[in-house]
């Protein structure tokens, strides 16, 4: 008897993807998570273009990590030309990112994983069962899309960011006003994290090489080192090394390995690697959720999230008190010496490490451009975690493992799981 | 984008103003009449306690947008059968939420999905009027329509008198 699990269109971000799994007389025969989107052509975009358009050009590449992408390559261009950003300006930048990584986990903890535990199709049924649920996510979502707004200029592509600084600066009344709605969401901070300790977390682990960028003085989400969970830390220039892209016949996206035949990124990899550099309250949270470095269920990278988001609201507390006591104000980008030059930014965006590499002429125009997003470095991670978790239910009715497998590629929070969450299988039995 | 008399409603302003949310993606055709009008509006003198803002595409953030306020005009385009550049205002418990299931999405909602999220929270005012307006067509890279651009002035003047009144009537209003 054959079982197929046959899903089309499993739309992502940046592309579709289908999730094929066939067994057979209770044997895996196939299990595949199909990318069939066509390219995207940011980096053909970006060649010929002005250094000071690249920014926000890629930070169209995804409406959930715009910031994300606009760090990264203003740091690929800044490190090119080598400009040397001001305490202020480098505060700024982790506010904003503290913004978009709370905004994204938030939709990812409470909108997409929570239905999954709560019973519920989707958000909708889920604001009426539980509106305080959907409630406190929708003011954690705002706080968080108004940080981004009052410092980078708005809530989604960030405006005021720029090649050496800033083009617009927040008040002090704006910042207090910010630090006080942090220190107020707390209390959203932990029922997050009751809520988070109470889900029934899917028993599955898989051991694998967890990749991350690595700070030893704070917790990496902009700038470091690129760090395995099995030993090696390079610098980011080398990221070629960690990366090796490579093609696989039913995917559109590139795959990636380093030392095993997979590796994860994301908030579980950055929460296995530096553990260490986690604000206390964050450990106290881990603590509370039964997590201590290494963590090797993928399901369990949600709840890595709820670390970060408390991370990043007591982070985001610490750095307007150093905003507070810089006296923010308005200066001049640092300026830029053109040159020929490449340069390679990197930063921890919610789904995991970023990468923008850059090629610049004298004239200050991109002539090349190479952009790896966390998303295709976890596909074969993915496909490698859903082989091993159908093994074990292959008895287990279609229905059953269609929800797992769902579950699981949820738990990455790839660009896909918005719409791995309303999956449209048709399962097929033949004799 | 703030006008009539105030910059930021106070939390007790908000709730006894009126705020016109502009809907739509600017770069998408007639899909942004919705900020088009905003932008008109923004120029005209309104009644005190008026609020405008181009909500652009709101999705899950919707219902903290209504949130606090006693009465919300919505403006967007909405596919009502009629030529292009027509427009008909309605409650929304005139007309059926069509939510995309198929492509139910955290990425994409539509306006559809954020009004029926803060349905489901209780969040929506006391008085929520939508002025549709029936694009020619909604392509990205797409000016607006000469139908649609043709529309706003008059759709503009209507929605300054709407606000000026104190009691709404939707059945008293010939596009209604």
């Amino acid at each position: 008897m054959t079982k197929r699990i046959d899903v089309h269109h499993v739309t992502r971000v940046e592309g579709h993807g289908n999730i094929y799994v066939e067994i057979t007389d209770g044997k895996l025969k196939e299990c595949r998570l199909d990318i069939v989107e066509t390219p995207r052509f940011f980096e053909a975009m970006l060649r010929g273009r002005p250094y000071i358009e690249a920014s926000h050009i890629t930070s169209r590449i995804c409406g959930i990590c715009a910031t994300g992408h606009a760090t990264a390559s203003l740091r690929a261009t800044e490190r090119a030309l080598g400009v040397e950003l001001t305490k202020q300006t480098q505060l700024l930048r982790k506010l904003t990112f503290h913004g978009e990584i709370l905004d994204s986990h938030v939709l990812h903890v409470y909108m997409l994983v929570a239905p999954d535990f709560l019973g519920v199709g989707s958000v909708i049924p889920l604001a009426t069962s539980h509106p305080e649920v959907v409630l406190r996510a929708l003011r954690m979502k705002k706080l968080a899309g108004d940080i981004c707004a009052v410092v980078a200029g708005r809530h989604t592509h960030p405006i005021a960011m720029t090649v050496g600084g800033f083009t617009h600066f927040p008040t002090t009344s704006e910042l207090m006003a910010l630090r006080q709605r942090l220190v107020d969401s707390r209390e959203d901070c932990e029922a997050t994290v009751e809520l988070a300790s109470q889900l029934p977390w899917p028993q599955f682990e898989r051991d694998t090489e967890y990749i991350s960028l690595h700070k030893p003085d704070e917790y990496a989400f902009i700038d470091g080192d690129i760090i395995s969970s099995d030993g090696p830390q390079l610098q980011a220039e080398r990221y070629q090394e960690v990366t090796n892209e490579f093609l696989v016949p039913h995917s559109s996206a590139k795959h990636t390995k380093f030392q095993r035949t997979s590796y994860m990124v994301g908030a579980l990899a950055r929460f296995n690697n530096n553990f260490a550099q986690l604000h206390p309250r964050a450990k106290e949270t881990a603590a509370k959720l039964g997590l201590r470095p290494k963590v090797t269920n993928p399901f369990l990278n949600t709840a890595a999230q709820v670390v970060e988001i408390v991370h990043c609201v007591e982070d985001a507390i610490l750095v307007i008190d150093k905003l507070l006591s810089l006296n923010v104000e308005p200066e001049m980008p640092a300026p830029v010496t053109l040159k020929e030059c490449s340069g390679v930014g990197v930063c921890e965006v919610p789904r995991g490490m970023l990468i923008h590499h850059y090629w610049i002429n004298a004239e200050g125009t991109l002539t090349g451009a190479n952009c790896i997003i966390p998303t295709n470095q976890n596909l074969a991670n993915l496909e490698a975690d859903m082989k091993a978790l159908v093994v074990t239910i292959l008895d287990k009715p279609v229905e059953a493992i269609q929800h797992n497998l769902e579950m699981l590629v949820r738990a990455y929070d790839p660009c896909i799981s918005c719409s791995v969450h309303v999956l449209k299988i048709e399962p097929r039995s033949t004799l | 984008m703030t006008t009539g008399d105030i910059q930021v409603p106070s939390k007790d302003l908000r709730h006894a103003g009126t705020l016109v949310l502009g809907v739509g993606n600017s770069l998408c055709g007639d899909d942004s009449v919705g900020p088009c009008l905003i932008e008109i509006l923004a120029k005209r003198s309104l009644p005190p306690g008026t609020r405008v803002e181009d909500a652009g595409l709101p999705g899950w953030g919707l219902p903290s947008s209504l949130e606090g306020w006693s009465s919300v005009f919505l403006v967007d385009a909405v596919d009502i059968g009629l030529p292009a550049g027509s427009w008909r205002r309605f409650r929304l418990e005139d007309v059926k939420l069509w939510l995309q299931d198929e492509n139910f999405s955290l990425h994409q909602a539509d306006l559809a999905c954020g009004l029926a999220l803060a349905q489901a929270l209780d969040r929506l005012p006391e008085h929520l009027y939508i002025y549709g307006v029936q694009p020619a067509q909604t392509n990205p890279g797409e000016p607006l329509s000469p139908q649609v651009s043709a529309c706003l002035p008059g759709l503009a003047d209507q929605i300054i008198l709407d606000l000026g009144k104190k009691q709404y009537d939707t059945k008293a209003n010939p596009h209604c």
